[in-house]
């Protein structure tokens, strides 16, 4: 009995760390992986390697220097957080946008659903070793990111939200040669869709891997495909439908497993909607006449809340105002933020090679999550911070107390 | 605003209506009554934790939960203010909602508010920084 009990103590548990700098991520994030021989038995996650500042440095600029500011909170999310704070601030005086502006705002938004889930997608085929999905879904990225140059100027960071509408209108020239794109695009969609369905190599690899319960997916309030895949219903975009959300006609892409292939399925298939969705905002586009910006002179002071249904889930914006002309306390909430957690419920268990794709599976995004920290001394003063001193001093750190 | 009704009469006098528009309600609870009405939001009426946001004011240290109800789109956010600003402490909901545990962390770290029970009290974002930050989102005005 007591050489059975030894045995079971001596495990083989090693660390494996992933990060802070890491092929995998497309950004700085540690994971700490502890395994059993091959089997993942608890993860740890370590954050705070990307210092921003965007709270802080909204609390002092303009309502609208702030919207350029968190545009750039992500390069992926360049319409999401923008739309996500205006929405803010309409919320807080119950400001109504023009028809033609609701329209373009949900256009905008769902075009960076699309080409945001195709990123996703190709990085998932990279991560798994087949790489034909990921050249094919970069491929058909691109002309959506043309399709952004031709209604904004921009392949990215947009500057198309204003309080009060949107800041261009959409050239109705421009339509047949959208149009066109996007019919190019649903034929790809749907190849990739059949391919998802078919590929014994996809199916093998993703099904089963990575499982989110509902329950757990409910318990850390995960957000967007992640939640959706787990069976969890949850969209702002019919949970509150602003902007043009409650004029259109799309569905909510459900699933029950809760595995990557499932992520991977909820993803191909909102991008088929968002398509949908577009059709139908330029068909509209080409109808409506009229303004797309209400000039709002002056928030009052309030609250307000304002969210989108970004591409990896809801994108929360909160402010409060004190009726001047910038936000005394400005709080961002990325779903990255509440979807990183659940690995501690969704790597547990699983052999270390599936560790990886069940990381990349919730389209973790860590600029977004780490949005605001500023470093102030005993006197709260503002600290000048040497990032190559503080970068060497935080090696030195970990490496002493290892 | 129907819902809004059912869940301010359930909740009676523990909690105190702020502001009341469409599809938003603040509201001000006291820190012995939050996980009885955090109980009621996440449990019973089965309201998702999107964030929580805290605020230094002149009255003390504010923490405002925003609970999303994704059936009915509506926002519910308790606020529960700590008037002692050099020892802000309040109940942990984190045992009762895994999805609380980072970002009561970011607040401790921030704002130096001190979550009673919550399982894992350690810093968010600085866990092995070189420099104390020093609650770095006080006393900014």
């Amino acid at each position: 009995m007591e050489i059975k009990s030894n045995l079971k103590e001596i495990s083989n548990k090693n660390q494996i760390p992933v990060g802070p700098f890491h092929p995998l991520l497309e950004e700085a994030e540690y994971f700490n992986l502890t395994v059993d021989g091959e089997t993942v038995v608890d993860i740890d996650m370590d954050t705070g390697w990307m210092h921003r500042g965007h709270e802080f440095i909204s609390e002092q600029k303009s309502f609208t220097q702030s919207i350029y500011l968190v545009e750039r909170i992500c390069g992926i999310c360049s319409t999401s957080h923008p739309l996500a704070f205006v929405h803010a601030l309409e919320d807080i005086d119950n400001i109504e946008i023009p028809l033609r502006a609701r329209y373009i705002r949900t256009l905008v938004g769902e075009l960076e659903r699309i080409h945001s889930h195709l990123l996703w997608v190709g990085l998932a085929g990279h991560f798994i070793g087949y790489d034909t999905v990921w050249m094919w879904a970069w491929k058909y990225r691109e002309p959506v990111l043309q399709m952004f140059e031709i209604i904004s100027g921009n392949r990215n960071h947009y500057g198309m939200m204003r309080v009060g509408g949107v800041g261009k209108d959409v050239d109705p020239a421009s339509i047949p040669e959208l149009n066109k794109i996007l019919d190019m695009l649903v034929k790809k969609m749907n190849m990739i869709a059949k391919i998802i369905n078919d590929d014994p190599v996809l199916r093998s690899r993703l099904i089963g891997v990575g499982v989110l319960t509902k329950k757990d997916a409910i318990d850390y309030c995960a957000v967007g495909p992640t939640s959706r895949a787990s069976g969890v219903r949850g969209d702002v975009r019919k949970d509150e439908p602003i902007d043009a959300y409650d004029l259109v006609d799309f569905d909510e892409i459900i699933t029950k497993n809760g595995d990557v292939y499932d992520k991977f399925v909820v993803r191909v298939l909102e991008i088929i909607e968002s398509i949908k969705i577009c059709r139908q905002c330029l068909n509209k586009l080409k109808e409506i006449k009229g303004p797309f910006f209400n000039n709002v002179k002056e928030i009052s002071a309030g609250e307000g809340i304002g969210r989108y249904e970004a591409p990896r889930g809801e994108v929360f914006h909160y402010v409060r105002t004190d009726g001047t002309n910038r936000v005394v306390r400005h709080k961002v909430r990325a779903p990255s933020f509440n979807n990183i957690p659940t690995f501690q419920a969704s790597c547990k268990g699983i052999p270390i090679a599936d560790a990886l794709i069940t990381l990349a599976g919730v389209d973790p995004c860590y600029c977004c999550t780490e949005r605001a920290i500023r470093v102030s001394d005993k006197h709260n003063k503002n600290k000048k911070i040497d990032l190559l001193k503080l970068s060497r001093d935080k090696t030195l750190y970990i490496r002493r107390n290892a | 605003m129907a819902d809004y009704h059912e869940f301010i009469e359930k909740m009676g006098p523990k909690i105190k209506v702020e502001i009341r528009k469409k599809r938003r309600l603040y509201f001000q609870v006291k820190n012995d009554d939050i996980l009885e009405v955090v109980d009621y939001l996440f449990n019973k009426m089965k309201c998702r934790l999107s964030t929580a946001t805290a605020t230094e004011t002149y009255h003390g240290i504010e923490a405002l939960y925003h609970f999303s109800d994704d059936n009915t789109g509506n926002y519910y956010c308790p606020r529960v203010v700590m008037k002692d600003k050099k020892n802000p402490e309040m109940n942990s909901i984190t045992p009762m909602i895994k999805g609380a545990e980072w970002i009561e962390r970011e607040m401790a770290e921030w704002w130096g508010i001190k979550f009673i029970g919550h399982p894992r009290p350690i810093p968010l974002l600085s866990r092995n920084h070189p420099e104390n930050l020093n609650n770095p989102m006080r006393c900014r005005r």
